[in-house]
């Protein structure tokens, strides 16, 4: 299926060289993306700069974390109690098709044929909105972002803010069209209340809202939300009905602890002291906001990644997308080549993990193993730790299936095992080479495209040219000249 | 209620089989600050100034002048009609502007009010964040929302240096609340910050020094 736009389902989406080959071929995406990731990542350093206790905030953040999922079971069960005793209805989803059946069977008792939604991506994670439009039910996007993706038929591109592959004009070209509005000008000023006019009474006369959760409290069943632009609280209080959507590992111990994640997400996610608007509530208040509430708890893969001891570290994670930001290969091929809607480092080992291993293998793989990821990440996620483990889970799943000597990989990788293992070998393969590759080295002394297997090298980055020296030869002529 | 499926059971069977050592909340290490240094005056000053950083407008007033104050912000403003929480205290509403008072407006009435008026529970100097759990002068959450100002009164005595000293000040964790750092604002396109995409598009903060 080929329709010019990213797939974002890692079932069905190419690998990801492939993938990443025409964002590498638009000069405007690029731009777009680097802008924005240097932005947040401008600010981000600004913030943590003036945070003298920022690396002990990471260490408590990383040991709560650690903590939860240790304890897992016992504080899902009791965010259930608390959250049931004060009037919630608490759902358990084993997989995507169960989460949307069980919002879909509340819509339908609810007879609800429009929702609004803040931004989830576990939403997009369990692919809801289409499964919504099957069943005759519209879903407005009311983040800005989520607004200029639905109405542009575009997919996001980054976790936090996912429409940061478009710029001005490409949004005012999607809302003139959208929106019936052929006078507008390409001012974010302008586009921003273009969106505040649209949602104003949606916001006022749609009853029934879907939300994601960046944390639940154990302690007392409340739920927490962190938003900017208001859209969020509108959807918490103005529904009658609202339902909202978590993965398991969303729980946090304590109330209090949120006195370190709300320290670590802003500043790590936008570049803010805190978000605008951080909103907490427990079950159903009379008088006050929704007086249906529904919590759907999602799996989806999580309590497998919970079994492997290096891999569960994925789950510590609260969505920043700091780790995105900073990513040497992320900045260059931005989200959509990831094939998921968790695209950047924490989306090459989330995405495999939560397809169970058998789709999006090649996301391991796109990474230059910097470790950048892992010090900007506010719990310490050792992502270069768990890219290592998946590649080689890859490619023992891969020896599983090839036929060990129709494999040239193999084959090459004996090759170099046994070149590599003597001296004598080593300096053969070295003369072999420099004669093999001058007729494809460039006068500037690069590589840039080889034949047949080489290919797969030069593809996707340049080779250096052999120099005609190799250090031992220098070294020993130059001791016979010192001499 | 919770309903019992075998999804749920399947769910926490799978997280129980693999998570056999469980261990102790107290062993988490907090080693970050919980107590700000700051005297009050430089709290204070970082409070006002880190408001200000997110675009909002700060005033301050002695206990006495606040009625007064409450009254010229209204008036600068330039707006007529407010809303306020039924529990707000009756000299904060100043005469000369139509009050509507909160004992359960409908969301249209609200949404035509101009302004409102509300206390906060808690303000946060390191980021500039007031905070409201929805007391009776604090309102229902709908009512910082719609309207399109916000007057906010804070004292000096509720203002704390860190967010760990705020939750010093929980005796209880809050059943509802709401963390306000600025307008509403947004970055989306292009990384611009644009105040006011669906929340009120002003924050205006009055900080009363009663601590000095």
């Amino acid at each position: 299926m080929n329709t010019g736009q990213p797939v974002l389902d890692p079932r069905y989406a190419p690998g990801f060289p492939i993938a990443a080959l025409p964002v590498l071929r638009n000069p405007q995406l690029r731009k777009n993306v680097a802008h924005a990731t240097d932005v947040i990542q401008s600010e981000r350093a600004r913030l943590i700069a003036e945070k003298s206790d920022w690396q002990e905030l990471r260490s408590a953040a990383s040991a709560i974390r650690n903590h939860v999922l240790e304890n897992l079971g016992s504080y899902l069960e009791e965010f259930e109690a608390r959250c049931t005793a004060a009037g919630g209805t608490v759902h358990w989803a084993s997989d995507a098709a169960e989460a949307r059946a069980i919002i879909l069977d509340i819509l339908c008792q609810e007879q609800a044929s429009e929702v609004i939604k803040i931004k989830t991506m576990t939403s997009a994670e369990i692919q809801l909105n289409p499964a919504l439009e099957a069943a005759g039910i519209h879903a407005y996007e009311t983040d800005l972002a989520e607004i200029i993706l639905q109405l542009g038929e575009e997919e996001p591109s980054h976790i936090v803010v996912p429409a940061l592959h478009l710029n001005r004009s490409q949004v005012r070209e999607i809302f003139a069209r959208t929106m019936g509005l052929k006078d507008l000008t390409d001012d974010p000023k302008a586009l921003t209340a273009a969106a505040r006019n649209y949602f104003r009474q949606k916001f006022l006369t749609i009853p029934t809202a879907i939300s994601g959760a960046n944390f639940l409290v154990a302690e007392t069943g409340s739920v927490a939300v962190v938003e900017s632009e208001g859209n969020g609280r509108m959807c918490l209080t103005l529904p009658r009905i609202l339902i909202t959507l978590a993965g398991i590992e969303k729980v946090l111990p304590r109330f209090a602890d949120l006195e370190v994640m709300l320290q670590l997400l802003a500043r790590s996610a936008t570049g803010e002291r805190m978000s605008p608007y951080t909103s907490l509530w427990t079950g159903v208040t009379a008088g006050d906001g929704p007086q249906r509430f529904h919590v759907v708890l999602l799996d989806n893969g999580r309590s497998s990644i919970l079994a492997r001891p290096i891999e569960r570290q994925t789950l510590k994670c609260i969505r920043c997308a700091a780790c995105l930001n900073t990513c040497p290969v992320y900045r260059q091929t931005g989200g959509h080549a990831y094939g998921s809607v968790y695209p950047g480092p924490i989306g090459a080992i989330l995405t495999p993990q939560l397809m169970k291993m058998e789709f999006a293998q090649s996301l391991p793989f796109a990474s230059s193993l910097c470790g950048a990821c892992y010090e900007v990440c506010p719990v310490k996620i050792n992502i270069p730790q768990v890219l290592l483990e998946l590649r080689s889970q890859v490619v023992n799943q891969e020896r599983g299936q090839a036929a060990w000597l129709g494999d040239l990989m193999f084959l090459g990788m004996k090759a170099a095992n046994s070149i590599f293992a003597s001296a004598r070998r080593f300096h053969a393969a070295q003369a072999l080479c420099r004669i093999a590759l001058h007729p494809f080295t460039r006068k500037d002394g690069w590589i840039h495209s080889l034949p047949s297997l080489g290919a797969k090298w030069t593809q996707t980055r340049d080779l250096r040219g052999l120099p005609s020296q190799s250090f031992r030869q220098w070294w020993a002529a130059r001791a016979k000249e010192g001499r | 209620m919770s309903l019992p499926t075998a999804s749920r059971q399947l769910i926490l069977d799978c997280i129980r089989a693999v998570t056999q050592n469980p261990s102790a909340y107290a062993k988490v290490l907090r080693t970050y600050i919980r107590r700000g240094g700051l005297g009050i005056q430089e709290k204070l000053k970082l409070m006002i100034e880190r408001l200000r950083e997110y675009d909002a407008d700060v005033v301050e007033c002695a206990p006495k002048e606040l009625p007064a104050t409450i009254a010229g912000q209204l008036a600068l403003s330039g707006r007529q009609v407010f809303v306020a929480p039924a529990g707000l205290p009756a000299e904060w509403l100043a005469a000369g502007f139509d009050w509507k008072i909160d004992r359960g407006l409908e969301n249209s009435e609200i949404e035509r009010a101009e302004g409102v008026v509300t206390a906060a529970f808690c303000g946060v100097a390191d980021s500039g964040t007031i905070v409201l759990h929805h007391s009776s002068a604090e309102g229902r959450r709908i009512l910082t929302l719609l309207p399109d100002w916000h007057l906010c009164i804070l004292y000096a005595s509720q203002v704390v240096e860190t967010l760990p000293e705020y939750f010093d000040r929980c005796p209880l964790p809050p059943v509802l609340a709401t963390y306000i750092s600025g307008p509403s604002a947004t970055a989306d396109i292009e990384m611009t910050r644009i105040k006011g995409v669906h929340g009120p598009r002003f924050l205006n903060v009055i900080l009363v020094r009663d601590e000095d």
